[in-house]
């Protein structure tokens, strides 16, 4: 593959480098402004063809605009066209000359061509120049009375164009009003969708300020436009299907009759050849059932065949976006799939992420009755030439072993792996076979028999080699050759580049003394020395710490380095069911691929193309700066790249999940609580730092640090809507509307300040309580949080902006509310939800 | 949500760029992706669904081509998916034909598809019989008649007349001088056989593709001998889904031209007899740790590329021998014997037999404005048909 090119190609001779050509076309085009002679439009059509393509390779030709506006006086379509497309890309960054075009593209919207009046409105609206909006309320509202089908689609999507650009002129033309009476009788079907997708989005961002948009979003969840828009279902288009579906996803019906009476319209649905309807369909299905377990269940056996189908008749990356929905609804239900394993299996030449999921799936699927086959299935990828399958394939085996089902035969298939003599296939069972020990350890003795023939120097992966390296400690009473292997290995210290390897070293060696002390003295003796003089911080502190502890009591170094061990039952890095939940709710959102609810990666994006984070920052102190400049000041210095700091790493974290999909992130302080005593249990008392990060706060807890546990207090009577949302721009423009009704300073509990480590961790805490994170930025000391919550009952909302400092534990809460009376109550649901943060 | 879209070439470079929203997508997103393509391999590897620090981006390469899609909202993927893999479909059958010259020769006519296929980031149509209503593509025979009359314009004068029909994939007034229909069943093979000769697994995945030229507005059934084989199925939008349902009968007005009405899986498969198979082709990759080698076959050729993929081509199994291959594999130094042993792609055709056995009873017409001319054909293809060694 070539290598990158930075925007473009180095310029070939057909393509301008510079200005000249520019000004060539520039002067040429001028030429042919006036002209009428014949055989002008095709002169001027290859002139455009070539403003265009400079322009597609990313050089400017805005200078030619006027020229080009000139030039557009012509009855051929393919020029138009192309001015459109032209004017349309550079009129928002010279509004100036943009309105130079408005005189033709409104002369071109009166033409007698239907296909032209559309493509002329489509150009007026697109232009995105906002002080020209005055000039598209006519056509726009011509347009959505025009005869022509194709002319009243365009401008039904026009309006919702023409409201980002100035809602006002918008609301004040009463567009929305008419595309609700389009929307209600238009016999053109996409017309119709039209409609429904610029006003869904109109009065869900006006919901906020106008009760009357509240009024009208509800009335599209409406029983009557829910039952228009399902008897229409036939006409409209498949992607046109999609939305109404995912209208028809949100709708409450009032009892199963309802609810079977619409499953049997769009069963056929099922049926479509378009994934994406079929998806669609599937999540109505799922949603209104939810409630009712047994007909669940018989969705569960419905929407089997047409979603196997997706994943076999599909390409590739349809496949991919296929499997992760099925990878979520075998986690709720491995059942479904269990006979139908087979379609999970991987073709040679599919893509990598592809064959991952797939195995993800025969993992999850894998039961007493089909285990023996898919296990069988999973070792001819195992000798596969390509490596990465290889290995994924070991830990897919591993992981059906931990399931528990017919560990027997697996345990064989694994120890055949070692003796297959593959660098790669080694060290992946390697590691698999320690887990299976620690799960296992009636296994000891046929694992150590077969491990013990493994020559250390061909194994090379520091994973690999400290679990072997465990297994020498562990076992050594079973292993002859452990003192003397394990002394080899301390011999070669220097050389070991990886400190996981020389720490699991340390507890080995020191196991092994406990149990062999007399082969094993002089390797302790050189093992402390090295560590001891070791570079690396973890590394001298363990050797330090057993050198201490061996000087202080042997007895007491035994109890410590070698307690009785229980065997792991449960491996924590399965997703927590409440996580599961969560993405279920969002079936068929792109939660599902990233595998953790959209509040876990949107939250940013909600912030959104608005550049939300900014106003935010100048908001606290613009519009109150009474409010004492003590954080404000720092913070909003701090905000901007604040908030693309803990968004970036976000980021990276989000994506090296996307390899592995099951590295839990680190949330529910629970499951990391399982996770670590997991590691504990591995590497004997070591010391916390061989966990990532983000776990260290569930550590400190585990431990019992002291810290008192945070006081309770009751619970208020206050409820608030578990499900409140709000759009940021919404939420930013109430902000700045109403006053603040409350500003207090409190305290944080310096465990849960402990876990702002992770950016994530307080808002995901807050959304247990009902408060919703809208934007979030900071750096120690100081963290900066947007909340939202809405009273379970009615509509008042409580803003919530929350400054905390991490090294002092102050917070200071403002708090704004449309319901002055509840503000009180609030705030103290809001500190108490706050104090329980870091207790849980 | 669609905010952009972005065609790249094989080599990064942005062939095309639609912006879709008021919302604009900096082209620093290519080069974004293509850092992370260049890191982490070839872009086939990269998962077609990436959340970059700004946006959540959807890819699919055909024929080298990356079709990228850039969003900031939460949406379904696979809607995202689904339709870049259309707006693909689309070209390659306006363009005759993917790859970075064409798209370059013919970027005008990519702009006016993307315009017609998608407005403010809400997929619009992507019916390949609509969409050839409203532009003309530039094959040759249009490019003859623009030198003969002197036209360019590749825009048909008209809208498309299925916007004011009831069926939205028809236009109504179509008038063919041959009133004929064809419909071929074309199935392919998916099986896996393991190296004891243990079929693993084994499923047909077939379509009926029907090639239209009536006039009017022909009303057309079709039933199967035995569409109890089936174990699921799909259907073109045209296809009436209360016939099926009760009787398993295809009713419906079929949209004009080529098309797929019906695609269907079945798993178990009766024995058909098999008279004559061709286009037969084993592929393989040569392991790694093979330094160089040596094949030769007693029938067909055999071919050994760079890149150790070795592709034997054999077409009609021939009467007198059994073909087969032999020579010598050299092991890199220091190995002693192939520790990893390659899985064999079988290609292979067979004309006149589809191999799950499903059979057409009869294709009936209802309003036809003469008697039209019916044609049946089938076709069994090896698609992944892998065997294991």
């Amino acid at each position: 593959m070539a290598p990158p090119a930075q925007s473009h190609r180095s310029p070939s001779p057909s393509q301008p480098s510079g200005k000249g050509e520019v000004s060539d076309l520039k002067t040429q085009l001028r030429q042919l402004a006036g002209s009428r002679a014949p055989g002008t439009d095709d002169t001027k059509r290859e002139l455009f063809k070539k403003v265009i393509s400079y322009m597609t390779i990313g050089i400017d030709v805005s200078s030619v605009f006027s020229e080009m506006v000139m030039c557009s006086a012509t009855s051929d379509i393919v020029l138009k066209k192309m001015c459109y497309l032209y004017v349309g890309n550079y009129a928002k960054h010279n509004p100036d000359l943009a309105l130079l075009t408005i005189n033709f593209l409104q002369r071109d919207c009166k033409d007698e061509d239907p296909m032209i009046r559309g493509l002329a409105l489509r150009s007026l609206c697109s232009l995105g120049v906002a002080n020209l909006v005055e000039y598209l309320v006519g056509p726009l509202g011509n347009g959505l009375k025009d005869g022509n089908s194709y002319v009243r689609m365009v401008a039904a999507v026009g309006v919702l164009k023409l409201y980002h650009l100035s809602a006002s002129t918008c609301l004040d033309a009463d567009f929305p009003p008419l595309l609700k009476q389009l929307m209600l009788k238009d016999k053109d079907a996409q017309v119709v969708a039209n409609c429904l997708t610029s006003l869904q989005e109109i009065w869900s961002l006006e919901a906020s300020t106008s009760e009357e948009a509240a009024r009208e979003r509800e009335t599209l969840l409406s029983k009557p436009v829910v039952y228009y828009f399902l008897n229409r279902m036939k006409e409209f288009s498949e992607w046109a299907q999609c939305i109404v579906l995912e209208l028809v996803s949100k709708y409450v019906p009032v009892d199963s009759e309802e609810i079977f009476d619409i499953m049997n319209l769009l069963e056929d649905r099922l049926h479509h050849a378009n994934g994406a309807v079929v998806l669609a369909t599937i999540k109505v299905f799922l949603h209104m059932t939810l409630s009712m377990t047994d007909v669940h269940q018989q969705v569960y056996e419905r929407i089997k065949a047409p979603l196997l189908t997706l994943v076999s008749s599909g390409s590739p990356e349809q496949s991919y976006a296929v499997l992760s929905h099925l990878h979520l609804l075998v986690m709720r239900a491995p059942y479904i799939f269990s006979s139908d394993y087979k379609h999970f299996y991987c073709q040679y030449n599919e893509p990598f992420y592809v064959k991952k999921l797939k195995l993800d799936m025969l993992t999850a699927v894998a039961n007493e009755s089909n285990t023996y086959e898919i296990v069988t299935e999973l070792c001819e990828y195992v000798a596969n030439v390509d490596i990465p399958m290889a290995r994924e394939s070991i830990r897919a085996v591993g992981k059906i072993a931990l399931q528990q089902y017919d560990v027997n035969a697996i345990v064989d298939r694994l120890l055949q792996f070692l003796e297959m003599e593959k660098e790669h296939v080694t060290a992946e069972t390697l590691v698999l076979v320690k887990d299976l020990l620690r799960k296992y350890p009636q296994w000891s003795h046929d694992c150590i028999a077969v491990v013990g023939n493994i020559s250390s120097k061909n194994v090379q992966e520091p994973k690999a080699k400290a679990a072997l390296i465990w297994m020498l400690g562990e076992y050594a009473q079973d292993m002859q050759d452990s003192p003397y292997i394990l002394e080899g290995l301390v011999e070669n210290w220097d050389e070991e580049n990886s400190a996981e390897v020389r720490l699991h070293l340390l507890t080995a060696v020191m196991k092994c003394f406990l149990r062999r002390a007399p082969e094993t003295q002089k390797a302790l003796g050189d093992a402390l020395a090295a560590g001891v003089a070791d570079f690396h911080q973890d590394v001298h502190d363990r050797a330090l710490l057993y050198y201490r502890l061996l000087k202080y009591d042997v007895s007491v170094a035994e109890r410590i380095v070698n307690p009785p061990k229980q065997a792991v039952s449960v491996f924590a890095d399965t997703q927590s069911s409440e996580m599961k939940d969560r993405i279920f709710d969002e079936f068929n959102s792109l939660s599902v691929v990233y595998q953790k609810p959209s509040y876990m990666f949107t939250d940013k994006e909600h912030r959104g193309p608005f550049a939300f984070s900014e106003e935010l920052g100048s908001l606290s102190i613009g519009t109150e700066p009474s409010d004492g400049a003590v954080a404000a000041q720092r913070v909003e210095a701090n905000d901007k790249d604040l908030l693309l700091g803990t968004s970036e790493k976000e980021e990276s974290h989000g994506y090296g999940n996307n390899g592995s999909a099951y590295n839990a992130p680190s949330y529910d302080a629970s499951t990391t609580a399982g996770a670590s005593q997991g590691h504990f249990d591995l590497v004997s008392i070591d010391q916390p730092s061989t966990l990532h990060p983000p776990s260290s706060f569930a550590i400190d807890d585990l431990l019992g640090l002291g810290m008192p546990a945070a006081p309770s207090s009751a619970p208020p009577a206050l409820l608030l809507n578990a499900k409140a949302t709000i759009d940021p721009n919404a939420f930013q423009q109430k902000w700045r509307q109403l006053p603040v009704s409350l500003s207090q300073e409190t305290s944080i509990d310096p465990q849960g300040v402990a876990g702002m480590t992770n950016p994530q961790a307080l808002p995901q805490h807050m959304q247990g309580h009902s408060i919703n994170c809208i934007a979030s930025g900071g750096q120690a000391p100081n963290f900066k949080f947007f909340f939202f919550a809405q009273k379970a009952e009615g509509s008042s909302a409580y803003l919530v902006e929350c400054v905390i400092n991490s090294s002092s534990c102050k917070v200071q809460l403002k708090i704004k509310t449309d319901d002055q009376a509840t503000s009180q109550a609030f705030s103290e649901l809001f500190q108490s939800a706050l104090s329980k943060f870091g207790s849980t | 949500m669609l905010q952009c879209i972005f065609l790249l070439s094989d080599s990064g470079e942005v062939l095309l760029e639609k912006q879709l929203t008021g919302h604009r997508v900096d082209r620093a997103i290519c080069d974004w992706l293509w850092d992370q393509i260049l890191t982490q391999g070839e872009s086939l590897k990269l998962v077609p669904v990436i959340a970059s620090p700004t946006h959540y981006l959807f890819q699919v390469v055909r024929e080298g081509i990356t079709f990228l899609a850039c969003t900031q909202v939460e949406m379904p993927p696979l809607m995202a998916i689904e339709f870049l893999c259309r707006v693909a479909d689309v070209l390659s059958n306006y363009l005759d034909g993917l790859n970075e010259d064409v798209i370059k020769d013919n970027f005008v006519i990519v702009y006016e598809l993307l315009d017609e296929m998608i407005d403010n980031g809400f997929p619009l149509t992507t019916e390949p019989n609509i969409l050839r209503e409203m532009l003309a593509p530039p094959n040759i025979v249009s490019k003859v008649l623009s030198i003969v009359t002197g036209s360019t314009s590749n825009v048909s004068n008209t809208l498309p007349g299925a916007t004011a029909s009831c069926v939205p994939w028809r236009k109504t007034d179509l008038k063919h001088a041959t009133n004929e229909v064809y419909v071929d069943l074309v199935e392919e093979m998916d099986a896996t056989i393991n190296r004891d000769g243990n079929l693993v697994k084994c499923e047909i995945y077939g379509e009926v593709q029907v090639n239209s030229n009536l006039s009017g507005l022909p009303d057309l059934t079709l039933s199967f001998a035995n569409p109890s084989i089936f174990n699921d199925v799909s259907f073109h939008p045209c296809v009436r889904l209360r016939p099926w349902e009760a009787n398993q009968i295809l009713s419906f007005v079929p949209p004009d031209g080529q098309f797929t009405l019906m695609s269907y899986r079945v798993m178990k498969l009766k024995s058909t007899p098999i008279y004559s198979i061709d286009n037969i082709a084993v592929q393989f990759r040569l392991p790694p740790c093979v330094a160089s080698s040596d094949l030769s076959s007693n029938y067909g050729a055999v071919n050994v590329l760079v890149d150790k993929t070795c592709s034997w081509t054999i077409g009609r199994m021939p009467k007198d021998k059994a073909p087969s291959m032999s020579g010598t594999l050299v092991l890199e130094t220091g190995m002693e014997r192939l520790h990893v042993f390659p899985t064999f792609q079988v290609g292979f055709r067979i004309m006149g037999v589809a191999l799950s056995g499903l059979k057409i009873d009869k294709l009936d017409l209802k309003n036809p404005l003469s008697r039209p001319h019916k044609g049946f054909r089938a076709l069994t293809r090896g698609g992944e048909f892998q065997v294991r060694s």
